[in-house]
């Protein structure tokens, strides 16, 4: 798939991340915020609220039929809608930030330290730069985003089990997020951040553009909150199947407009 | 055989601005050849269109008989480009550094290791070597980026300003570099500079640049033969017969100017037939410098 000049770029750029102190602090900081931090406050609110408190009532109304369960059926219904619908989407923004942070600093950190052009001087096309960058942040961002979910499934389970004596079983939601939404959203993701960088001089000028790809979540995100949407299997099946559609366009087609004098061009 | 073929090369950027115009040049292969100019002058688009990074506006270009723009990839595996803005990785050591562009060129990572060592070492960056670069000096870095354009024993080298950042005693070593690479290895040297006492040190094949322009073209001897039709000479002596066309610098210092080298001893005999004590004769060659000047200022049309 790959040959021995691209793996050379590939772990080039994976050193140069985990090398530096900046960006491997944000590669950890925030994957274990989103997988950890945030999940264990969102459950501890369920099972540390009063049941007859106000609040615990308003959580309760995004269930359907809330007024019908008892208790005990009440908080394992809420526990599993934070654990299957609103914490997978928290493993949306990982990837999404991963890949930003990775992708800005291999394609536009490049054009930015003038090392871009000692790149293009090498007996590489353009297609064989760019297609080791991609698999490189794509690789970091997808092992990310699956370490932070065995986090995620330790601690989750371990505070249900505390709480509650039992195992919370997950949806096989997961499993399409996994397999299909986070692959294609990443690779989405890369793909714009690379055809900005293109324009973009600056690191932080990228990162900011990026950071435009979490909004439709943060919209995603309060829909999963108050119970207007709450998807079920066969949507985020089809949801992920349209995602991979696009991602591999785009990969495909989107650095056919490159040359060497468009993307030195500052 | 030629290393490099131009013929009529323009380049209009997009913004309108005329870069190069109508450049016309052949190098042999194994030449250093010196592309002089000021800053400005067209030196290292020329470079980028020779190595296919820019695509021309209009002619022809051949290097190693590959066409730098559909050929781009194939020609790179044989040249070595160092340009101001071809820069290394700051968090990576000297020999990391050469490592990974010996991969890049299809190297595996013991050879570019070895070689790569090799490198530091003419170079006098042997004691840096694990350094990382973000620690070294402009001059240091200068010499890790020749390295780096040496590392897969490229037939044409590009050099723009390699001297730039360098002191007295690195460029000596650049030099002597240089010089083995093209006399030893038959490496041709596309060298770039404004510095042209430099460039006379070192090139044996000239072309003047100014604003996109090329002004002439050819070995010193030629250019000194196209831009000026005499020799000139510093004599110092007692007496100067009115005989001899001279011009008088200071006390008993005249400046003389002729056609022909073998006019210098028919000058000599007649100031000392006249009583004349010579106590020095010095041939004034002209340099570069002169020529580039004369050159500007004549206003010679490109060739």
């Amino acid at each position: 798939m790959f040959n021995n000049r691209q793996k050379a770029i590939m772990i080039k750029d994976i050193r140069g991340i985990t090398e530096n102190k900046r960006y491997f602090s944000v590669l950890t900081i925030l994957p274990l915020l989103f997988s950890v931090v945030f999940p264990t406050i969102m459950l501890l609110t369920v099972l540390l609220s009063p049941t007859d408190s106000s609040s615990f009532n308003e959580m309760a109304r995004i269930l359907p039929d809330f007024q019908n369960l008892d208790q005990e059926q009440l908080i394992h219904d809420l526990l599993s809608l934070m654990v299957n619908n609103v914490i997978p989407i928290f493993f949306l923004i990982i990837p999404i930030m991963t890949a930003s942070v990775m992708a800005a600093s291999s394609f536009v950190g490049e054009k930015e330290k003038r090392t871009l052009e000692t790149l293009f001087y090498s007996p590489l096309s353009i297609r064989e730069i760019f297609q080791a960058k991609v698999y490189a942040s794509l690789f970091i961002a997808i092992l990310v985003t699956y370490v932070s979910f065995i986090l995620t499934v330790i601690v989750v389970e371990a505070e249900v089990y505390i709480f509650e004596g039992i195992l919370l079983p997950l949806s096989i939601n997961w499993l399409w997020v996994m397999l299909l939404i986070v692959p294609s959203i990443t690779i989405i993701s890369i793909v714009l951040i690379v055809k900005g960088s293109a324009k973009s001089t600056t690191i932080e000028e990228s990162q900011q553009k990026a950071a435009f790809l979490i909004l439709p979540l943060a919209l995603l995100l309060v829909g999963q909150f108050t119970g207007i949407l709450v998807f079920g299997g066969g949507v985020v099946i089809s949801i992920g199947i349209i995602l991979l559609l696009v991602a591999l366009l785009l990969l495909r087609y989107s650095m056919s407009g490159f040359t060497y004098e468009r993307l030195l061009d500052r | 055989m030629d290393a490099i073929e131009i013929k009529h090369l323009g380049k209009v950027f997009t913004e309108g601005k005329k870069a190069l115009d109508d450049i016309s040049l052949v190098v042999p292969q194994g030449s250093i050849f010196g592309f002089l100019g000021p800053n400005g002058a067209g030196k290292t688009t020329t470079v980028k269109l020779l190595n296919g990074i820019l695509k021309p506006s209009s002619g022809e270009i051949r290097v190693l008989g590959l066409d730098p723009v559909s050929e781009a990839e194939k020609l790179h595996q044989s040249t070595g480009v160092l340009t101001e803005h071809a820069g290394m990785y700051d968090h990576f050591s000297g020999i990391d550094n050469l490592r990974f562009f010996g991969q890049l060129f299809g190297m595996t990572k013991a050879e570019s290791e070895t070689r790569g060592m090799q490198l530091l070492g003419k170079l006098g960056l042997t004691d840096a070597a694990e350094v990382k670069l973000k620690s070294y000096s402009t001059g240091m870095r200068q010499r890790l980026s020749l390295a780096r354009t040496l590392i897969h024993h490229p037939k044409v080298l590009f050099l723009d300003e390699p001297t730039s950042g360098l002191d007295p005693e690195s460029t000596k070593s650049v030099n002597e570099l240089l010089l083995e690479l093209a006399q030893e290895e038959g490496t041709t040297i596309f060298l770039c500079t404004h510095q042209l006492r430099y460039a006379q040190e070192i090139c044996n094949e000239y072309g003047l640049m100014d604003n996109g322009q090329l002004l002439a073209l050819g070995s010193l001897e030629q250019l000194r033969q196209r831009t000026f039709n005499h020799y000139k000479l510093i004599i110092e002596t007692d007496v100067m017969p009115l005989s001899i066309n001279s011009k008088r610098i200071k006390d008993n210092t005249y400046e003389l100017t002729f056609q022909e080298k073998a006019e210098v001893s028919q000058f000599v005999k007649t100031i000392v037939q006249q009583g004349g004590n010579i106590s020095q004769v010095t041939p004034m060659d002209y340099s570069l410098e002169d020529i580039y000047f004369a050159l500007l200022e004549g206003g010679e049309t490109h060739v």
